[in-house]
This record gives structure tokens, sequence and C-alpha cells, in this order.
């Protein structure tokens, strides 16, 4: 009352002086009656009669003060609280049921806005777009152009900007260790391609890579570098930092939504004319040019471009350029479409119970709204007082509901497939996530608030105010509402559990799939080559050598071998191979792999035929190679593998990126097959693979892997030291995992592992919800009936009668929900197949989901049942 | 119910805002409270007219509101506190305004009633 005081007292004078004009008519009424002859009671009560209801002409007349629906709206939301306040066990009930659904509705469409709706923050990204190409068998790739070629890009005639990167790993040699560091360098006109401001100082300029000449030693740091590498220093432009001996000077530091290219430091870039040397186009289109129009100019363009260097790109193609999320909507769009349709079931669900309470409530409350309907309220006034109420729970719910998103939206994110979103994405509860859930919160209230307040505000009042407050059970109307509201619960949930069911068996699955190689304690430890190092084949191969020699004489290291591009479970160049004698199939295509013979030790996959390559084949590069199994049964079909001989033509050198032993394009003698180890990701078969030694051809990177005594991760820092004995700026890559962590890190992994994580919460929270609402449902019922429950026991019914007419009760809507969700879960089976990628739906979930529904179902009326049973026949109709 | 009915077959039905010209009408002889009004309009029209009270004090209400009228208590003539209500300048002008509208109408309403010839 203290908060609206003005309004307050202004409107108790109003009353009072409204109150006292229509006191003063009936006496001028009454007093010119009693003139004209009548009796002074006779005349009261005659001018009473004409004057009509008193309350409903103030009601009316209040109506032309205006701002009425505010008062009221404060009156009802006073009323509703005390209400509310008043059945602390409802309220409380009726606010998690929304709270649960309203917060992951929120987390989830969070995720949905961050990541589908607005994930860039750069100037008009809709119109940016990656070239890539199709290849004849359907794999997209991204186009890598060299300086010339570039140039020439930047004239066509759909294209309104563009800029130009590559990326490559430096190290920081100004600390106590080298540190490894993503470089990403930019054209110097990236910054005004992005549109992103800097967060301090300013971005690249023109002015720092002039024409013709070496680009200035500048650099522009990451948010998340700045905030690792120098605890977020406000005062680090004009700084320097030390990157692989060179000093750079530090511009600005960028916004922590520019993350193009993961960079953590981003240097100027110069094109240069080398022929050899590619970089990646960035493109934004003009505005109002569509993609079939921009595609049939690159496509033109891009087949020159081939003609000139024919070796960066697949001998057919079709240029399809795609969007910046593109990629990643294909990737993950489907399952947060299907997160967002689970939650808007529990949403429903949790709706569905509050409706359940309120209708309960709300028969409870019939006296007391027909005695306000009795005395003149309006039927709308009525319905008006039930949906405030119902607001005021949404509400509620909505608020901390959105403390609950807050959470569980920092969980998701940590779980979001790492490469399948794009890091520009902010993912929180923001602004526009808070407008959606304030328009839940109304769109929630009204629709579980309006059946329950049009069956209440329309009592009939003389029945209700005939019978005793306590006796009245709900007409054949309620009990019809209570039971399709819980058939529509149950068969939500059961929706939601088969999809978990289905999930979960699906994530099992893809965890249980024999992987040919053992993951437990091994790791691969990524070294990227610095620029103008090691670059004969001679120095490289010693150089490598002796790094592998270094981490095998560790003690906690049991095997060490080098694989080059071959840690599992997605490994491998795939390219086109001949087997000579055959005539090559144009789709005849292979995974390479370059190891060191220790690789198959290592990885324990075992030797099926013929013998593994020695060290003097490596160290000279011998042109041998081996085949998994299905490779040789695939194209060795009578099991002539071993002898045959294989060539990949595209194995050809490019120093001093690639240092290829002579005649690598050659023909390479197969001399042995291996099991078939997981090579494609952990959903797909196995593909073929070839094996070759390492040192047939060389890029600016190795991996070396190794098997340890003790948790690899423990020995990083150890192995990292080993590797400095050899070269003191020698950092490895700061992304380095153990196996097990890179099959953890597969994306299908990860989204098998987010869908049935959030599905199963979700499944059982619904199953709660719906566990609750038949609860409510049941003990209400139970409550009204008491009377007659103890009227039949009085008269011989015994306990088992009576818990067997609850049950019935009870049953015919479970089983209807159970149907109706069986035949939506097969019907929307289709769907979830393909979207919950590599699980069906299969029987047996179906029927333990249902085993669990019923079981649930059963016990949430067992409780309530039991109590009905062990009325005391007296005490019961005392009640009365 | 069977009172109230009784009470309502002699009364005719106000035409949407001609209520408003009445009260208006009425005030224009000098200030007059809630009940004053009432019998007023009653009176005039040969006890026709009979108004409700649900729509009186509304429409008084919301006349002065509008500011067409104004209120003020005063002690009526048999020693009462009422409040009387008068017709202000604005008042006076939609008085003037309704009325025309009120003869157009009439007017217009009598032409199609008349009897062809």
């Amino acid at each position: 009352m203290q908060r609206w005081p003005v309004s307050f007292w202004r409107r108790k004078r109003r009353e009072a002086e409204l109150d006292e004009e229509l006191r003063s008519h009936l006496e001028m009424a009454a007093r010119e009656r009693e003139e004209r002859g009548d009796a002074a009671k006779e005349a009261e009560r005659a001018a009473r009669r004409e004057f009509g209801n008193i309350e409903l002409v103030k009601e009316a007349t209040r109506g032309a003060w205006g701002w009425r629906w505010l008062e009221d709206l404060v009156e009802d939301a006073r009323y509703g609280l005390r209400m509310l306040g008043k059945n602390p066990g409802f309220t409380i009930v009726a606010i998690l049921s929304l709270a649960l659904g309203i917060g992951a509705t929120t987390a989830i469409f969070s995720v949905v806005y961050g990541v589908l709706v607005n994930p860039y923050p750069y100037a008009h990204s809709d119109r940016m777009v990656h070239l890539t190409v199709h290849d004849a068998s359907g794999n997209r790739r991204f186009v890598n152009l060299n300086g010339p070629q570039l140039q020439r890009l930047r004239q066509a005639s759909c294209i309104e900007s563009s800029a130009a990167m590559e990326g490559w790993n430096l190290t920081t040699t100004d600390g106590d260790l080298p540190e490894d560091v993503q470089a990403v360098y930019l054209t110097s006109n990236a910054f005004v391609h992005f549109g992103v401001p800097t967060l301090l100082g300013r971005g690249l300029l023109p002015s720092d890579a002039p024409e013709g000449e070496d680009p200035e030693n500048v650099a522009v740091l990451g948010y998340q570098f700045w905030q690792r590498h120098y605890g977020g220093d406000p005062d680090i432009v004009g700084k320097n930092i030390q990157l692989v001996h060179k000093t750079y000077k530090i511009l600005g530091v960028v916004r922590p939504r520019f993350t193009w290219g993961d960079g953590e430091v981003y240097l100027p870039l110069k094109l240069t004319a080398d022929p050899a040397r590619t970089y990646f186009p960035m493109i934004r289109l003009n505005p109002g040019i569509t993609r079939a129009a921009a595609n049939a100019e690159f496509q033109s363009l891009v087949e020159q471009f081939a003609k000139e260097t024919p070796s960066h790109f697949p001998e057919h193609f079709h240029v399809a350029i795609e969007g910046l999320n593109d990629h990643f909507v294909e990737d993950i769009g489907g399952t947060l479409y299907l997160l967002l349709a689970a939650v808007a079931l529990l949403l429903l669900i949790g709706c569905g119970n509050v409706s359940i309470l309120l209708l309960a409530r709300g028969t409870a409350r019939q006296h007391e709204l027909a005695v306000r309907s009795a005395i003149g309220a309006e039927r709308s006034r009525i319905l008006r007082q039930l949906l405030t109420e119902a607001l005021l729970l949404s509400f509620t719910g909505a608020g901390l509901g959105v403390a609950l998103a807050n959470g569980l939206v920092k969980l998701i994110v940590n779980w979001l497939p790492e490469f399948s979103f794009p890091h520009e994405a902010a993912i929180s509860i923001n602004l526009p996530v808070l407008f959606f859930s304030v328009g839940l919160a109304l769109l929630t209230g009204i629709v579980f608030g309006i059946s329950p307040a049009l069956q209440s505000s329309r009592p009939d009042v003389a029945q209700v105010m005939q019978a005793s407050t306590r006796k009245m059970t709900a007409g054949v109307q309620g009990r019809r509402t209570h039971g399709i509201l819980i058939a529509g619960q149950i068969s939500l949930t059961l929706l939601l559990l088969a999809g978990a069911g289905t999930a979960m068996q699906g994530f099992v699955r893809m965890m249980r799939v024999n992987l040919g190689y053992d993951p437990h304690y091994a790791m691969s430890v990524g070294i990227p080559v610095h620029d103008n190092s090691y670059t004969t084949w001679e120095a490289r191969r010693t150089y490598f050598n002796q790094l592998l020699q270094k981490v095998s004489a560790m003690p906690e290291v049991v095997s060490a071998g080098i694989s080059t591009n071959a840690t599992p479970p997605n490994n491998g160049w795939e390219l086109r191979f001949e087997i000579s004698g055959k005539p090559a199939a144009e789709q005849q295509r292979a995974r390479l792999n370059f190891v060191s013979p220790q690789y198959f030790t290592v990885l324990h996959i075992p030797l099926q035929q013929g013998r593994i390559w020695d060290e003097v084949e490596t160290v000279r590069g011998a042109k041998v190679a081996m085949i998994n199994q299905t490779l040789a049964h695939q194209f060795f079909p009578n099991g002539d593998a071993v002898g045959s001989e294989i060539r990949v033509s595209e194995l050809k050198g490019e120093p001093p990126f690639r240092l290829a032993v002579a005649g690598s394009d050659g023909w390479l003698q197969v001399i042995g097959i291996v099991s078939d180890a997981r090579n494609d990701g952990l959903r797909n078969p196995t593909k073929p693979a070839l094996y070759v030694p390492y040192t047939i051809m060389m890029r600016v990177w190795t991996q070396i892997l190794v098997r340890t005594r003790v948790p690899p991760l423990t020995i990083l820092r150890d192995i990292r030291a080993q590797i400095r004995t050899v070269d003191p700026d020698q950092q490895s890559f700061r992304d380095t995992r153990d196996l097990d962590g890179w099959i953890s890190s597969q994306p299908e992994w990860e989204q098998g592992h987010l869908v049935a994580t959030l599905f199963a919460g979700f499944a059982v929270l619904a199953l709660a919800l719906a566990a609750t609402g038949l609860y409510s449902v049941i003990s209400y019922t139970v409550a009204q009936r008491t009377g007659e429950f103890g009227i039949r026991m009085a008269l011989g019914a015994r306990r088992n009668d009576v818990l067997l007419m609850v049950f019935r009760s009870a049953a015919m809507s479970v089983a209807g929900g159970v149907l109706t969700g069986v035949v939506l879960t097969i019907t929307l089976n289709r769907v979830l197949a393909r979207w919950i990628q590599g699980s069906s739906l299969d029987a047996l979930v179906l029927m333990g989901v249902i085993l669990l529904l019923v079981a649930t179902s059963g016990l949430s009326c067992f409780i309530p049942a039991r109590r009905a049973s062990s009325v005391d026949p007296v005490v019961a109709l005392r009640y009365e | 119910m069977a009172e109230k009915r009784q009470r309502y077959q002699n009364r005719i039905e106000l035409l949407q805002g001609t209520l408003d010209l009445l009260i208006l009408q009425t005030l224009q002889w000098g200030a007059q409270h809630g009940y004053g009004i009432s019998v007023a309009i009653r009176n005039r029209s040969g006890e026709l007219l009979q108004v409700d009270t649900g729509s009186l004090y509304p429409a008084l209400h919301r006349l002065e509101k509008q500011k067409w009228i104004a209120a003020e208590w005063r002690i009526s003539e048999n020693k009462q506190r009422a409040k009387f209500y008068r017709l202000t300048a604005a008042g006076k002008k939609q008085l003037s305004k309704e009325r025309s509208r009120w003869s157009q109408l009439s007017d217009a309403i009598a032409g199609v009633l008349q009897p062809e010839e």
C-alpha cells in the first residue's frame, strides 16, 4: 500500500465521494416518496428498489474514471498473491513445473539464437560466403587461391569486398617456455572487410602492408589470447610481442566475438606472386546477388584457375558457395531444433500440470467464486481475476526459469560439439532471449490458465450455495477435462522418453563400437615446423627422427612412432589411387596415411598378412605401402594384394612445404595387410586405407604418437621438454589430447552425448512432472470422495474395492495417454531418426519406456489410493 | 424478477449518446445533482423517459472527465449535502453541437417516416 500512496488516497477519496453521492440520491428519492405520503420504511425500500443494484452502479461508474484496468490489475494481483500464499504446496509445485519448462526452453532457445539466428558479429555477414567446390564424388572442398588468382577474383562483378588469409602456428620466444600461438595472417583490408571495431587500439590498415615492401612487424591480439597470455592488460597497445625471434608491435585487441580463424594473433599478410603459395579467400557478395548467379560467375573463373594450377583443384568440380553458417546449420541445426521441440514438450507438460492443479483448486474455490458472482461480480471480472493469478504464477515461474536457464546454458555450451558451431556465437541469456522468455510466460499463463478460468468463472450459484462447502465432487465435465489433460501429459512424456531412450541407445552403441585400435594410454603430440627451417628432405627427416628418438627414450613411454596425419579415429587424406595392371576406376579412393613402422605396434593394430617395412626402409623413404583389410577386400577380392603395386599420382613434392623423396608419385609395392581401424569417425564404416613410410613425403608439421605407462597427458610437459632439447624454439600444438580425448571430441560423439544427456534429463523431468500431475488429480479426487468411500465401506466395501475404484478412474486416462503416445512416437520416428543420427526406434526401447511410464503412473496413483482405502468409515462420515 | 420486468415495460430505451444530450440540456437551467437530473428528465418527458441510475452516474462521471460539466458539493434546498453538476463553457458548445445533430437526425427520421403523398 505504501507503494502507491498518491493513487491510493486519491482513489479512496473518490470512492467515498461516490458513496456519498449515491447515498444522497437514495435519501432524496426516499424523502420525496415520504412527502407524497408513503410510510418512511416503505419509501426507503421503494427508493432502493428503483435505484437498482448499488454495487453494480458503482462498478459501472468507476469504469468511467479510466485507469480502472490498472487498479483492477493491482488489486487482482494483490488478491492473487494472497490466494497463492494460502496454498504454498500448490504454489510451489505450479511454479516449479513452469520454471523447469520455461528454464529449459529458454536455455535451448538461447543456443538456437546464438548459433542459428545471430551467430556472427561481422558486417553484413549474411552476404559473406566461402568459396567451395564439390568434386565428382560429392565431397566439398574449400578453394585456396594464389596471389595472382586472388587479384582476379577481386574483379568478379558479384563481389562487394574480398580479403585473404592464411594461418600458421607460431611460438612465443620472449617467455620462459615457447608457447604455441595460432597466427592468422590477414590482408591489410581485412579489418575493413569484417567491419568490426577493435576493443583496444586499432586493427590492421593498408599502411601496415605497403605496396611492394615487406609488411610491418605489427600484430593485433585475439581476445582470448590477450586474456590468457597478458591477463587482460589494459595498457597492452604499443608493447611488443616476440614470435619466433621476430618482434611485433601490438596495435590493438579485437573484440571477444571476433574469432575469425580462431586466431590468437592477427598479422599482416602480403600476397606473393609465387603460384605454389595459396591463401584462403574471404568474400562478401554484392546485395541482391543470388547464390546461383554467384556460382555461375565463380565457376568459369575457377575453371580458368584450375588450368593454371591443376594440383590445387579436384579433376572435376562444380562451384557451390556456402554462407558462413551453412555448414554449421547442416551439422547441428537439426539437433538444436530437435532439442527445442523436446523442451517445448516439457513446457507443455508443465503447463498441463499447472492446468490440472488450477482446475482442482478451481473446484475447491467454487464456493468463493459463487459468492462473488452472487453479490454481483461480472463473469469477465472473475475471469480476469483467475487469469491474473495464472499470469502471476507464470511470471514467477519464468523468473526462476531464467535463473535456471543461466546455469543450463553454461552446461550446454561446454557440451556443444566443438567444431559444429561458430565460435563467434555469443550464447547467453541476452535481451532477445529475455524477450522470448517473457513472451513464453505470457503465452503459458494464458495456455494453462484459460481453461480452468473459463470453467470456474461460471459457477452454478444455486447448486453451489446449497451444497455444503466440502463434499462436492467435480462434475462429469471437470472429470473429463482432467482425464484429457492427464492423457495428454502421459502421451507427450512417452514421446520424450522414447526419444531419450533412442538417443541413449544410439550413443551407447557408438561408445561400444569396435575401433580396431587401442586408444587407452596413447596420445599424439603435434609439432609444427617453423618457416624456413629444416627445408631439405634430409634435414627434415633427420629432425623428425631425432624428435622421435628423444621421446622414445623416456622412461614413461612404452613405444612411440610417427603419425603425420594418422591420429585416429578420423585420419588420412582421401586420394585417388591406381592399381598396376588394372583399369583405373574414377572413384577408386583410399585414405593415405604417412607413418613410421612403430605406428601399428603403438596402436595395437595387428598385421594380417605380409610384413611391415623396417627402419632402414623408413630412412631411405622406400616406395612400399601397406593396406587395410577393407581395401584388400574391396580391390583385391582374389587375395593377391601383397606383391601388387599401387600408385597415388597426387603424391608430389612442393618445396619447401612438401618435401618428397624422388619418384614419390610412382608405383609403391604393397608389402602387407593390417586389420581395419576406424578412420572415418565412429559411425561410418572404415574406409580403404593406405599406409606409407612418412619419409616419402613430409609436410611442415608432424605428430609423434606415444603409448605410455601413465595417463598420457600427465607427461605432456616432459615430452615438450624433450622436444626442446632438440630445438629450443620448438613448441608443440597447444591443443593436445590423448586418443580417448580425440574420440570424445568427434562431432558425432559430442552430438550424441549432447542429445542423449539433454534428452534424458528432459525426459526424467517430464516423467516427474507427469507423475506429479497424476498424483495431484488422484489425491484431489480421493479427497473429494472421502465421504462416498466412507459410505461404501460402511456398507461393506473392502479396502481392495476402494483401491480398485481409485485405480480404475486413473487407468483409463493413463491407457489412453500411452496409446496416443505410442502412435505419436511411431509417427514421428522418421523425424527422430533423421535428427538423432544413426538411431532409430527399437521395439525393446519402446517396451521399456512404456513399462517405466506405467510403473511410475501406478506408483503416483497408489499412494493417494492407499490413503483412500485406509479411511475409517466413521471418521469419513463424521466429516460431513 | 417479475417486478423488474414490469418496471422496464414502459421505459423507452435511450439511443446511444442521447443521455449525454439530455443531461447537458437539463443542466442548462442551472446546477443540479444526479437525483434532480433524473427527476427533471422524467418529468419533462411526461414520465416516459426513466433514466437508469446505472447509466446516469457513469455518464455524469464521464462528462465530468471530458470537462463538459463540473461538479461541486453543495447543500441542497432541503439542507442536504449533494454533489451538484453545472455546465462548463466547453459543455455549452458541446450542447449546441449535439442539439443540431439531434435535430438533423430527427428531421431525417421524420422524413423517412412521413407517409408518401
